[in-house]
């Protein structure tokens, strides 16, 4: 390839991404412009666009008074508990779903999406009985289950498809060398579809981690989450501008940053050679 | 090269042992049992409340009624409303997020100085939580106090302000508009990650062969992240069609029932009205014209998925 | 090694003597929602807990927009809290459940009983004529107006319908100044009751679909569709949108209660005052927003939950709760001294309940209230049927 000059570069790559940055951040500005206005002034004159009128004023008060970095600390051990739950288990299924051929192989995979199929807000009081019964109403655990599965249907079949995108004569090649089934998929499956387990495992831990309606009745009173936090500031009479908004921008905060650090491993090409040979 | 080929050559060269046999079983119990447990047994409960005439708040009313609350169903009204919208809701957001979605993905897969960032930003919108999203967008639709407006007043495409959410005509679009931009940023991650998986040499070899960046998409990226493309897209027709905590926000289905959706009415009906029986039969309905549908897109997309 | 042992057998009887405390103690699982974020209910609690030992009291802030749906979900799948503040829409499907308590002869036999406002026990009474409910807070609706818009146009405060609709097209600048904000969304049907249900119409058969009852709502469409007196955004304006539109300046009028007056003070200062609901063919109506305790009779501690609930509905922690949540409290020793809001809003309040009063009794009204009304307003103004469409549609929901 021809080295393309910086200007080109500019014109066709940069500037590009930059204005669909922009699309997706403009919104979002407006609510770290919310958060930064203190609440007496978003009620008396609305959100100030001048640095002036800034301040930190409603994250202290987020942080100080209402229990924000206790509920983000229960976000992100169920977030990461169904990560951790939901890529184990789709990891494994995924693999069995691409490289064998079974009896029962595509009902399986089916019903796996039905079961996503199903409007959630029926299944709650089934869940509730559910969980009531088993004694883990208002635990981490009722949470992670209820959120994973959600996830593990999405996951089986996202990684399912990144798995069988992997040329199966490289596992066939492991197994020849000596490698068990198991073997050729940590050895072999792992790395190459990291790319994939990685964009799915933000997929869970995003999906978790905004989910609000199991948390608010599985959960809700020990186990309470930034997304049931976030919605108490929504009164009956009131919204709390200034709190929701800094609420928001703190809580989509560990998505991205966790994104940041792992997007490098979104870069592939490494192993290309490999799969020519 | 095809899966079935292969895998048949490793199944005829051996004798294929017990163990070996039950293994793909093996590796799906776990993700079976947990989707079995939590979802799978509420589901049959659900299926059976909707052949009952239940409703939550007379608990000692409650009575078999066979198919009636379906029969019922077919002659509402605000079914067929609904039903429409939730056509119009999936057909409309899930090309759109998809093909925003491609293009931030061709981009941030380009190599640029502040790529680990952009890539990084550009999610912001899916890792907010709805009901901020759905709060923001209210706040950016209002007419009289909103941003929208004055942009388009300022810059003369409009005469006066049109209250998006109020107007039965522009309702379902301006929400839908929400959702693409909450949603393409999960297509751009999943299809980012695709994209890592067609070997670079193939571009290489194209390029030396004079093909335009056009036909070097055509014949190599696309069928490239054709798998990937179809089961995000599948996967986000369901989770579009289902997710309606941003409208319930931003409208809660009005005005009138210009932006009802069916998983949007059997909530109201169920949660809010306490008629579990006709909530579910809506809910139910619901999954089975869902579930045909993505029965017929698999059978006819599921051959590439598969390849 | 001796020393470890000593220390896991000091720490055993610690556990064993905190699992006897906590066995001897009593815990009161209180659900409550609240507009103010900072939780000031933690200090009553304090209180409460230091003036009663062996009691802990659990409050849980449950999000106002979810309140109800959760709290169906834990009472049907048993694990129902044990004293819930709650509406009086809900007490009909919440007797049908059979999920209160009555606490009738607890009241009668409470010292506070003789402080409460008058008229409010009676008010909260359910349609079997038991007492379920304890009173704790109250708001009623009014309309605010912009003293120093009226005064420049050489117009006084609406006192009839008539007048009203006189003023809101005299204040009427489109598009930057609209007469009225009328709450088109979900919860606007206390605005229209004034209009309407004045007017005799009846949540009841029969009882919306008399001429006077069609008259009376097409009249309100027409402020919107002929008049134009109100924002084209009404069909989906909630209560922040009304609000914050009066705070812009967008509208001149609307119709809200004293809970969102320090809020509007704070933005307008003197230019805004407020007088009770105008008269609609000399007859007044307006809501009377309340709100109440209960205990559940699912609950085990219904002596702890009563003791609680009464503690709140107290003079002086009456008047705490309702700086917290900016209401008015339903002690006469707390009104006496009203100091949380202006005078102009508490005249306004007061003056306003001769003729304050509650939707009818019945297992429809939550189903009104929650999603009926809204759609069919919204499909009213925006056209798409008629008013005695909408009037029969509604009048459905109570035939049942």
């Amino acid at each position: 390839m021809n080295k393309p000059s910086v200007l080109r570069r500019i014109l066709t790559t940069d500037l590009p991404v930059l204005l669909i940055v922009l699309l997706a951040l403009g919104p979002f500005a407006w609510l770290v412009l919310t958060s930064l206005t203190p609440s007496a002034q978003i009620a008396q004159s609305g959100v100030s666009v001048s640095p002036s009128g800034w301040g930190v004023d409603n994250y202290v008060r987020l942080l100080r008074q209402t229990s924000f970095v206790a509920n983000m600390g229960h976000s992100l051990i169920v977030a990461l508990g169904t990560v951790v739950l939901g890529l184990t288990v789709s990891v494994t299924a995924a693999y069995a779903f691409s490289r064998f051929r079974f009896a029962g192989r595509r009902l399986i995979m089916l019903q796996f999406l039905l079961v996503n199929m199903f409007p959630v807000v029926l299944l709650i009081l089934p869940l509730f009985i559910l969980m009531r019964r088993l004694g883990l109403l208002d635990t981490h655990l009722s949470l992670i289950l209820a959120n994973a599965t959600v996830a593990i249907p999405f996951a089986v079949w996202m990684l399912t498809s990144y798995v069988g995108a992997i040329p199966k004569s490289l596992d066939e090649a492991a197994m020849i060398d000596g490698c068990s089934r198991l073997m050729a998929l940590r050895r072999v499956v792992l790395p190459l579809a990291m790319p994939g387990i990685i964009s799915t495992g933000i997929y869970i831990f995003i999906t978790a981690w905004n989910e609000y309606l199991y948390a608010l009745t599985l959960g809700g009173r020990t186990v309470r989450t930034v997304t049931v936090a976030i919605q108490t500031l929504i009164g009956e009479y009131q919204i709390e501008w200034g709190l929701l908004a800094a609420g928001g921008v703190v809580g989509a905060l560990p998505a991205t940053l966790l994104f940041l650090i792992v997007q490098r491993r979104l870069i592939g090409g490494l192993t290309q050679g490999a799969v020519k040979g | 090269m095809s899966a079935h080929a292969s895998t048949m050559t490793l199944n005829s060269r051996y004798p294929v042992p017990w163990q070996r046999r039950i293994l793909p079983y093996v590796l799906l119990a776990p993700a079976i049992l947990v989707v079995l447990v939590v979802v799978f047994v509420p589901m049959v409960e659900a299926v059976i409340t909707s052949l009952y005439d239940l409703i939550l708040w007379k608990p000692n009313a409650s009575r078999f009624v066979g198919f009636g609350n379906y029969i019922k169903l077919f002659a509402d009204p605000v079914f067929w409303v609904a039903l429409g919208n939730t056509a119009l809701w999936i057909g409309l957001t899930v090309p759109l997020q998809m093909g925003l979605g491609l293009l931030t993905a061709l981009l941030l897969n380009r190599e640029f100085p502040w790529r680990g960032l952009a890539r990084a930003l550009v999610i912001i919108p899916w890792a907010l939580s709805s009901v901020v999203i759905a709060l923001m967008w209210r706040w950016i639709y209002d007419p009289n106090t909103g941003v929208l407006n004055d942009i388009l007043l300022n810059l003369s495409i409009i005469q006066s302000g049109i209250p998006w959410l109020a107007d039965p005509k522009t309702a379902l679009y301006a929400v839908i508009a929400t959702l693409v931009w909450q949603g393409f940023p999960f297509f751009a991650v999943m299809i980012l990650a695709g994209l890592q998986g067609i070997p670079r040499s193939q571009y290489e070899a194209a390029s030396i062969d004079g093909a335009s960046a056009w036909r070097q998409f055509r014949h190599i990226t696309l069928p490239g992240i054709g798998p990937v493309l179809a089961t995000a897209g599948l996967l986000r027709v369901i989770w579009v069609a289902n997710s309606m905590d941003v409208i319930f926000v931003m409208t809660g289905g009005g005005p009138g029932y210009a932006t009802y959706t069916l998983p949007l009415y059997a909530f109201i009906r169920a949660r809010q009205n306490l008629d579990f029986g006709y909530g579910t039969a809506i809910a139910v309905t619901f999954t089975v014209l869902l579930g045909s549908i993505v029965a017929i897109y698999i059978l006819r997309t599921m051959r590439e998925v598969e390849r | 090694m001796k020393r470890l042992m000593k220390t896991i057998g000091a720490t055993c009887a610690l556990l064993a003597g905190l699992a006897i405390g906590t066995a001897s103690a009593e815990t009161v699982r209180f659900w409550y929602h609240f507009d103010n974020p900072e939780n000031p209910m933690s200090d009553l609690v304090k209180k409460f807990e230091a003036a009663n030992p062996g009691i802990t009291i659990k409050a849980e802030n449950v999000p106002w927009n979810s309140y109800y749906d959760n709290l169906y979900t834990s009472i049907v799948g048993g694990d129902a809290p044990d004293a819930a503040m709650v509406k009086l829409f809900a007490q009909p499907r919440l007797i049908e459940m059979g999920a209160l308590e009555p606490i009738g002869q607890r009241i009668d036999a409470w010292a506070g009983k003789a402080d409460l406002l008058d008229h409010l026990i009676d008010l909260n009474k359910g349609s079997d004529g038991k007492q379920y409910y304890l009173p704790i807070q109250y708001v009623v609706l009014y309309l605010y107006y912009r003293d120093d818009l009226l005064k420049t146009a050489g117009l006084t405060p609406p006192k009839t319908c008539e007048d009203f609709r006189t003023v809101a097209k005299a204040l009427t600048k489109a598009p930057e100044t609209y007469g009225f904000g009328l709450r088109g969304g979900k919860g606007g049907w206390d605005q229209w009751g004034a209009f309407v249900l004045s007017q005799g119409a009846k949540l009841e058969t029969g009882g919306l679909t008399t001429p006077q009852a069609v008259a009376a709502n097409q009249w309100v469409i027409d402020l919107f569709q002929k008049d134009k007196v109100i924002p084209p955004s009404a069909p989906n304006d909630g209560f922040q949108e009304i609000i914050a539109a009066f705070k812009a300046g967008k509208t001149a009028m609307t119709i809200h209660h004293i809970g969102s007056s320090n809020d509007l003070v704070k933005a307008l200062g003197d230019k805004v005052s407020a007088v009770p609901v105008p008269a609609c063919n000399g007859k007044s109506w307006t809501s009377y927003g309340d709100e109440s305790l209960a205990v559940f009779s699912s609950s085990k501690a219904k002596d702890a939950a009563w003791k609680w609930i009464a503690f709140l509905a107290e003079g002086e922690n009456n008047v705490a709760f309702n700086k917290a949540t900016g209401q008015m409290t339903v002690t006469k020793s707390g009104s006496k001294d009203w100091k949380l809001h202006e005078r102009r809003f508490v005249d306004a309040t007061v003056n306003s309940l001769p003729f304050a009063a509650v939707l009818p009794q019945s297992t429809a009204t939550a189903e009104f209230v929650n999603t009926a009304w809204q759609t069919a307003m919204q499909q009213a103004l925006t056209g798409q049927i008629t008013s005695e469409q909408m009037m029969k549609q509604l009048e459905a929901l109570f035939k049942q």
